[in-house]
């Protein structure tokens, strides 16, 4: 039987742009990437139980591709990253450019356009948004905010006193990509030591080696204690990372026939509290006393928060807690002080800064002790796109129902019009 | 025919793609100056200091019905005699005719070493086989300073270790183990069997009385 013979493919290089063109376009692509995004916000809802929140948002939604059991078969998909940039390129193609300009089609247009709005909002969330928080007693001011998860390497030349006017930083993103078994020689020219990290670990334990769990914890011990690897934390913010320092000195150092200064370092020597002051490893190389500290990153706003008062209400008879709330003051330089207050759901927006009323402590405080105030403290550029986005789609659509309705209301006009030879 | 303008708009797309994934080359160590807020820092002689060891004071016998130590109240239940804490034992007590039982508070900065760990190293001590992690976390709970700590209770023949290899038959060993990430507090009880048993209620009083001293 002859089969009637399919228009056939022309594969040469020249034709390849126009073949991408059309795959980008595909009102097909379009459905399995929504439909593949379905899957994905499903298994990244579910794998919050398994992850928690932080991480499950970087395996499924943050991630180019991930891998997953379903129903003990491991599955290799898209992450929400890549399907958002595909469908960012497919709507940008197919909706607006290869699409026919005609007015009729303006409604959905405008719609496309908000929903591309709306894709575009997240990435510029993802690649450039911050959260840290900011944390103070009665009385303190700050303009400093500090990331709730992320670590980085701190080298201090510190005066006898404990006072430090600079610092050399190994940066967040990479103290955060050491593997275990990885070790880093990072230098600093202006240094008279060279710095080598290894074991890092995202959460650990300094376990002294008299204790009887330190029998099980493998590695060096160093001063008497060994550091022990911990299973991660599904709410990153609680995990306290560990590593070994080594200081390599260039003059009497190993390549001279001396030895290294080895130390564990361990992210808990850092303060828990506004007002306790770090504690970093200390070593003396020259004539010159150094600090080395895991500490949090930070970063500094354009003003600073002064912490008038802080209002803490309990339940009567009870430890929890009814309500709490700061009065601060901004300080901005060139700018009146302004006395301001800061509630649950009543946050302060600034400088495209949004402090919001957070959390409280010390813990375990009781009536009548100090407490101090934790606002966390965001800055995304483009928090309020969703809401313009939304605007301009429910515009689009709004356009887009207006013209149906034009059009069906003409045709029914023409189609019951009475017929002048009837008459 | 117009070609379709693909390079003008996929070419951006492709230069944002790129730039989002970013580098992963290992810089050297950046310099810069400390704000007022990150000038101070507290100089410790030693790690223990450092990993906070230290800041937790020595315990020293309570009084009779109450105890104050190491940064802890607590009421000790009457027959219990508080000796002095060591360095991994915060509260320490003894009970029995012949001060078999004992029964201790150990406190340690981040997670200790585990759950599973810790409840695996317990039921070692006691020949008993250890747990997968699925059976310790459906271990029941008791409130220990106000948050659900793990309760472990094993009978078997105790060795202590710590150096000794003698093993103590028919013993029990009972004990809460709180392991957040911030700290894990372990209350730990060990004797025979029946007086354990005797001392369950004492236990669970002791238990009860423990906070924090926040003055």
């Amino acid at each position: 039987m002859a089969t009637p013979s399919s228009p056939t493919i022309d594969w040469s290089p020249q034709n390849w742009p126009r073949h991408l063109y059309r795959f980008f376009t595909s009102f097909k692509l379009a459905t399995v990437v929504l439909a593949l995004m379905t899957v994905v916000t499903l298994l990244g809802t579910l794998g919050q139980v398994d992850h928690g929140l932080h991480a499950a948002k970087e395996k499924y939604f943050h991630s180019f591709y991930f891998t997953d059991t379903i129903f003990g078969i491991p599955v290799l998909l898209p992450g929400g990253m890549l399907l958002m940039l595909i469908l960012f390129v497919n709507m940008t193609l197919g909706a607006l450019v290869k699409v026919r300009k005609r007015w009729k089609g303006a409604g959905l247009l405008i719609s496309h356009f908000g929903m591309l709005m709306l894709l575009a909002g997240g990435f510029v969330t993802n690649q450039f948004s911050t959260d840290g928080y900011m944390a103070l007693y009665p009385g303190m001011s700050s303009d400093r905010v500090e990331s709730y998860r992320e670590w980085q390497l701190e080298i201090l030349p510190l005066s006898k006193e404990g006072v430090a006017e600079k610092a050399w930083i190994y940066p967040a993103e990479y103290l955060a990509t050491m593997e275990s078994d990885e070790q880093r020689v990072i230098h600093a020219e202006s240094l008279p030591f060279d710095v080598v990290i290894n074991g890092y670990s995202p959460n650990a334990t300094p376990i002294p080696t008299s204790a009887p769990m330190a029998a099980g914890v493998t590695g060096k011990e160093i001063d008497g204690f060994k550091l022990s690897p911990q299973k991660t934390s599904k709410e990153a913010e609680q995990n306290v990372p560990g590593c070994f320092l080594e200081i390599r000195p260039r003059d009497g150092g190993p390549r001279d026939g001396g030895t290294p200064i080895e130390a564990i370092l361990w992210a808990g020597s850092y303060r828990f509290d506004p007002r306790e002051k770090p504690m970093p490893f200390t070593f003396t190389v020259g004539d010159q006393l150094y600090g080395a500290l895991l500490v949090k990153k930070s970063w500094t706003v354009p003003f600073t928060v002064k912490l008038d008062e802080f209002i803490f209400e309990r339940h009567p008879g009870v430890m929890t807690a009814r309500n709490y709330e700061s009065r601060v003051t901004r300080i901005e330089e060139g700018q009146t002080d302004k006395p301001l207050e800061i509630k649950m759901n009543e946050p302060m927006r600034h400088a495209g800064y949004t402090f919001f009323q957070e959390s409280f402590g010390p813990n375990g405080a009781q009536p009548g002790d100090e407490m101090f105030t934790q606002f966390a403290v965001a800055n995304n550029p483009s928090d309020q796109w969703p809401l313009y986005s939304l605007i301009v789609t429910g515009i689009g659509l709004s356009v887009h129902f207006l013209i149906m309705l034009v059009n069906f209301t003409t045709r029914s006009r023409k189609r019951f019009a009475p017929n002048p030879a009837s008459a | 025919m117009t070609r379709p303008p693909v390079l003008s708009v996929t070419l951006p797309l492709v230069a944002l793609l790129l730039a989002s994934c970013g580098g992963e080359d290992s810089p050297g160590l950046i310099e810069r100056p400390l704000s007022e807020s990150e000038k101070n820092f507290r100089i410790v002689e030693t790690s223990m200091d450092r990993f906070r060891y230290s800041s937790q004071p020595s315990a020293e016998a309570g009084e009779a019905s109450g105890g104050a130590a190491a940064g802890l109240v607590y009421d000790t239940p009457q027959g219990w005699t508080e000796k002095p804490g060591s360095m991994m034992r915060d509260v320490n007590f003894t009970f029995g005719p012949n001060g078999e039982g004992e029964c201790y508070v150990a406190r340690l900065p981040g997670a200790g070493g585990g759950l599973a760990a810790n409840v695996n190293r317990w039921r070692g001590q006691m020949a008993a086989a250890p747990l997968t992690e699925e059976e310790v976390a459906a271990l029941p709970t008791r409130p220990l300073f106000g948050q659900p700590a793990r309760f472990v209770s094993v009978d078997g023949s105790f060795s202590p270790g710590m150096g000794s290899d003698k093993a103590f038959p028919d013993y029990r060993l009972m004990g809460l183990i709180l392991a957040g990430e911030a700290g894990a507090v372990f209350v730990k009880m060990t004797g025979p069997k029946a007086l354990v048993e005797q001392n369950s209620a004492a236990f669970d009083q002791f238990v009860t009385s423990l906070t924090v001293n926040t003055n």
